[in-house]
């Protein structure tokens, strides 16, 4: 999905002269905003070149006169050694007949012109940051708010272009001269760092407890902070993309009180891990289990929440993620909360700072506001936060580390395409876990998640997501893409703003989704399991099998239909999924939620009992009957205790697959009913059976497929497809028999990936047929 | 021929629709100035402003615990000239009967419409029936249109409601609508719950006298809900409901069970007002003096710099109360 290098001309023999040439090189890529000129600067230095680096409508246009030798290393070095954060692609490189140079320089360039633009995510401070930050002889020691061109906040600090500092949220805070100097110097990694800070002139912080009257700053804020912390008080700690709530993951008490306080009483929190200074993973690896891939994503700048298989010797607070064989971990992601670890010397739960399923708070005052009834105390700071950006989320599904958010650190997350969009298009995405991707030339930029879209604060800051990214990338839309459901808040928004309007079902930008991703010509199966989506027969898909290509999906097995007793409600109430497969199938079941039997007679009458495909339900119910988790308190509770519980594979149930009237194959899941009510069996046993059987109907539906049509790639994409037995199990025998599976790996498979799905729909309806190749 | 029954030729003109008209309607109706003979009646409203409205009624069931057709109809018109600041004095009737519908069932609702009447104080003064084909109407539908005049005092109106005013809400909400659907599916659990079906009149004159009424609205079809965002497409106040919206538990659990949502549900005999922040304990207060009004509450505030209807939980969150949907589809599961 990118540019393909192309291939250097070979220098002109120049008989004449001695062995000095010039030669003219341009570059691409994301080599703006990430320290690229310094580095070019310091690198042709390091050689003896002359010549200039300068920024050229949005390519690195270099011209480097020298040795041979040496301008042949620095070519090759400029990609190899290129900044941690740069990722240069070569487009040109030409031997160059102008004026000599005296010496090597960076040339202005005006950045406001430039076409491509990056906006860097936000990412953890480098190594040399680092080693500054613990240097008690550098002017920057212990300071929380040290940055560089390699490292740091951009996306949330960013509010204008061009880049410069004058429009990030460190305009308050003028230089003082050795920071001056430090931008200033071509040689210095701080050259044109926007967020470059020090003690003297940058941001502070404050501690600030409601029961105090004075506030503590700098130091002696960190160390209440700590003293809070170590008392087992909840204290809100303003980081680089929002608040975090903050207590002490040892101490059960505090953690059963920060979930009281927050009305989360069993959704898993993530934990903070201290990075020791000789092995930064020593005290995750103490509580959970850790392979390399997961310790490399742990330790990457992005520095998201990975989940990661609670360890032998796990001695958390057992509160942290009740009933879950995994937990969340991550490292410090900035300078602040290196030394807030450090300096508590143990790991502490950091969960988001809002309201459920709002976005994180950034506001100093109103997090003061309405974080008051949650936290004890805060550690505020004074940088302002442009935009949050939640931490991101990983989980290992098949093999490999998977996004189940994306946020903090990956996001902005940009996707080329290998074609050109004609309009500009603004994708809204779903309505929970939201999303939006802007859309223009070959370029799909993807927001951090927003939050769930019943909340007006999560429109508020979409509204503020959707118009930032137009105004930093210069790209005004001229056209939206939302989900098919008309009472989905982002669809009621893109009806409101006077636009053309394209809707793509549910369903179908799940699978353009994966298949945008991967990028291959050809026919997809692709299973689109979730809890639910308006389906293009107005009923509630969520188990679907879509055959085709992007624009052209045509569903072609499901699971039998269900009508559920209560619509949304069953979202939060697993026992009406379950009363839902009894009833269908006239198996007698008293649900005991249900004690006057009105959610049945109300079944019966089909009063508000929406039918349903979706597999997401399936899950429940198995949940509901084999574990009695009748409510639940957040989204996938029931499955996740269920796939916990699974440690072997067993023989799945023989489960009748047949097709409808409509010609669509309908995997029937009553056989499980049985199985999943007989209290004979242990739970772990029916769990895992349960899990063995929905991955066969994945299975048995491609195999039958594979018989009537061609196909070239299989993809698992929806939600459910997080659930990692399920999916390594569909995998397996997948490959088994001889297919190769594709899941998604750069973007969410669940809802947080449809914003991508529908701007890949659009442009199979618009914009392929013009497509190069 | 089956006299208990309504046939066809109850409608056609003749004898048998004027002995229906005699023995039903005039019966019940007969001490108000009904007069079947008269093609027009004059009324006599002693120089106040005429206020007019006019209203339909096909529920379903006819009869539902707290009331039936008959006391809604009458509820239903004179409690719109009511929130409007007038008193309601006349009604014209008309009655649409399917062919085969119960006489004793005609004649108890009927009965029911009358008593209402002379408690609400107000006169049917006109009506016509029709019959409809067998299969074409749901047993009876009612149509009225109300006269009143408007009353000294108050007049409030959409376009006194500004920035900070509160509303509040003469009793519990979703009462109505949930009887009546209870009452429909018999689902058997009519006991539980009552519609509120009742005059307002009480409630919306104790506000005439106060200078910061700003509104007044009883919450029918579409519920509180749809009360807020016609507020929200008049003025371009958002609205703010506040967690305090009072709701009868048995209401609750049915709503729960179902998965409805009350703030979408009908009332019958609520009135909601906004009135300027200063005078709402007053007005709540008058409110909680009056019969059926031990449950009325401040339940909200509006909004100027928002352009949204947002209801507040009470676990300190906010969510959109959207506009009612025809068929209100799930979005999550």
């Amino acid at each position: 999905m990118s540019v393909a290098n192309r291939r250097a001309e070979r220098p002109l023999a120049d008989a004449s002269g001695p062995r000095c040439r010039a030669r003219k090189i341009t570059l691409r890529g994301h080599v703006q905003g990430v320290g690229f000129r310094p580095f070019v600067y310091r690198l042709a230095t390091e050689h003896g070149l002359s010549g200039y680096v300068r920024n050229q409508l949005g390519e690195v246009e270099i011209v480097a006169a020298g040795d041979e030798p040496q301008l042949k290393r620095f070519e090759r070095e400029l990609i190899e050694r290129a900044p941690p954060l740069a990722r240069p692609e070569l487009v040109d490189t030409s031997p160059f007949d102008g004026p000599s140079f005296s010496a090597f320089e960076i040339s202005p360039s005006s950045e406001a012109s430039d076409a491509s633009i990056f906006i860097p995510p936000d990412y953890f401070m480098c190594d040399e940051c680092r080693a500054d930050l613990s240097d008690p002889a550098d002017r920057r020691y212990r300071y929380p708010f040290t940055n560089c061109t390699q490292c740091g906040p951009r996306y949330t600090l960013i509010e204008a272009l061009p880049y410069d500092r004058p429009n990030t949220s460190m305009a308050s805070f003028p230089m003082c001269e050795d920071c001056e100097r430090e931008y200033r110097d071509p040689a210095d990694r701080r050259f044109h760092a926007e967020p470059v800070a020090c003690p003297v002139c940058g941001p502070r912080l404050t501690f600030r407890d409601p029961a105090r009257a004075n506030d503590e700053h700098e130091e002696a804020a960190l160390s209440a902070t700590v003293d809070a912390i170590r008392d087992g008080r909840i204290v809100a700690v303003k980081g680089i993309g929002g608040y975090h709530l903050v207590c002490d993951a040892r101490n059960e008490l505090a953690v059963a009180r920060l979930r009281r306080r927050k009305h989360r009483p069993k959704k898993p929190l993530a934990v903070m891990f201290p990075a020791d200074k000789e092995d930064a993973l020593r005290s995750i690896c103490e509580q959970a289990v850790l392979d390399d891939k997961a310790a490399a994503l742990i330790t990457s700048p992005a520095r998201p929440i990975v989940l990661l298989e609670k360890g032998a010797d796990y001695s958390l607070a057992p509160g942290i993620a009740p009933g879950l064989d995994e937990i969340g971990v991550f490292l410090p992601y900035s300078p602040l909360h290196e030394l807030l670890l450090s300096d508590v010397g143990g790991p502490l739960v950091a969960t988001s700072g809002n309201v459920s399923g709002e976005p994180v708070l950034i506001d100093n005052a109103e997090a003061d506001a309405r974080l008051a009834s949650v936290a004890d105390a805060f550690l505020h700071h004074d940088r302002p936060i442009v935009r949050p950006a939640d931490d991101s989320v990983y989980r290992t599904i098949g093999l490999k580390s998977r996004p189940i958010r994306i946020g903090r650190g990956a996001a902005p997350l940009e996707i080329q395409v290998p074609w050109q969009q004609a309009v500009p298009t603004l994708a809204v995405g779903g309505h929970m876990k939201a999303t939006l991707a802007l859309c223009w030339d070959d370029r799909v930029v993807i927001s951090p998640h927003i939050g769930e879209m019943d909340a007006p604060r999560s429109l508020d800051v979409f509204e503020k997501v959707a118009s930032d990214l137009q105004a930093l990338y210069g790209v005004r839309v001229e056209r939206i893409a939302c989900d098919a459901h008309p009472g989905y808040t982002t669809h009621r928004w893109a009806r409101q703003q006077g636009l053309p309007v394209e809707t793509v079902w549910h369903h179908r930008a799940h699978a353009s989704a994966l298949a945008g991703e991967h990028n291959r010509n050809g026919r997809w199966l692709v299973f689109a399991w979730d809890g639910v989506g308006l389906g293009e027969d107005g009923s509630l898909w969520g188990g679907e099998a879509l055959l085709g290509a992007p624009g052209d999906w045509h569903r072609v097995a499901s699971l039998r239909p269900f009508r559920l007793p209560g619509g949304e409600r069953a979202g939060r109430e697993p026992w009406r999924s379950a009363a839902a497969l009894h009833w269908e199938c006239d198996r007698a079941w008293q649900p005991t939620r249900d004690p006057n039997g009105l959610a049945r007679a109300a079944w019966v009458s089909d009063l508000n009992c929406p039918t349903s495909s979706a597999a997401g339900r399936l899950f429940d119910a198995a949940a509901a009957i084999v574990l009695g988790c009748d409510d639940v308190s957040f989204e996938a509770e029931g499955p996740m205790w269920l796939e916990s519980l699974c440690r072997e594979q067993r023989p799945p149930v023989d489960l009748k697959l047949a097709k409808d009237a409509e010609g669509i194959w309908r995997s029937d899941w009553q056989a499980l009913l049985p199985m999943l009510a007989d209290e004979s069996l242990s739970a772990e046993h029916r769990a895992e059976c349960f899990h063995s059987s929905m991955a066969q109907i994945v299975v048995d539906q491609a195999s039958q497929l594979r018989e009537e049509h061609n196909i070239e790639h299989i993809g698992l994409t929806g939600g459910v497809f997080q659930n990692r037995v399920l999916a390594d199990t569909c995998i397996e025998r997948l490959s088994a028999s001889g297919f190769e599976v594709n899941l998604a790996s750069a973007l969410p498979c669940n809802d947080g990936g449809l914003c991508f799905g529908q701007a890949i729909e659009l442009a199979a309806r618009y914009d392929r047929n013009n497509a190069d190749g | 021929m089956d006299d208990t029954r309504i046939s066809l030729a109850h409608g056609n003109g003749g004898r048998f629709m004027r002995e229906l008209i005699e023995s039903v309607f005039v019966r019940h109706l007969g001490e108000s100035t009904i007069d079947v003979q008269a093609d027009a009646v004059p009324i006599d409203l002693d120089g106040g402003e005429v206020m007019i409205t006019t209203d339909g009624f096909t529920v379903q069931p006819l009869e539902f615990p707290g009331g039936d057709i008959g006391s809604l109809a009458i509820h239903g018109t004179t409690n719109d000239l009511a929130v409007a600041g007038a008193r309601p004095l006349y009604l014209t009737l008309n009655a649409f009967i399917e062919e085969g519908f119960e006489v004793e069932q005609l004649d108890r609702i009927v009965a029911s419409l009358a008593q209402t009447a002379r408690d609400v104080g107000v006169t049917v003064s006109a009506g016509d029936t029709k019959v409809v084909r067998n299969g074409e109407g749901g047993g009876l539908y009612l149509a009225t249109t109300g006269v009143g005049v408007r009353l000294p005092g108050t007049q409030p109106s959409l376009t006194r409601i500004s920035d900070g005013d509160v509303l509040i809400v003469s009793g519990t909400i979703g009462d109505h609508g949930t009887a009546v659907m209870l009452a429909r599916e018999a689902f058997g659990l009519r006991g539980d719950v009552i519609s509120d079906a009742a005059s307002v009149i009480p409630f919306t004159e104790a506000l005439l006298g106060l200078d910061g009424l700003r509104f007044m609205r009883d919450p029918t079809r579409g519920g509180l809900a749809s009360v807020a965002h016609e507020i929200l497409r008049a003025t371009g106040f958002g609205v703010r409901l506040e967690p305090t919206v009072p709701v009868r538990e048995p209401v609750q659990a049915v709503c729960d069970m179902l998965g409805y949502d009350p703030y979408y549900l009908a009332c019958e005999g609520r009135v909601v007002a906004i009135v300027a922040r200063e005078q709402a304990d007053e007005a709540v207060a008058a409110w909680q003096a009056i019969e059926g009004g031990g449950d009325a509450a401040r339940i909200g505030r509006i909004d100027g710099a928002s352009q949204r209807v947002i209801l507040e939980t009470s676990l300190g969150g906010e969510r959109f109360l959207e506009e009612l949907e025809d068929d209100p589809l799930p979005r999550i599961c």
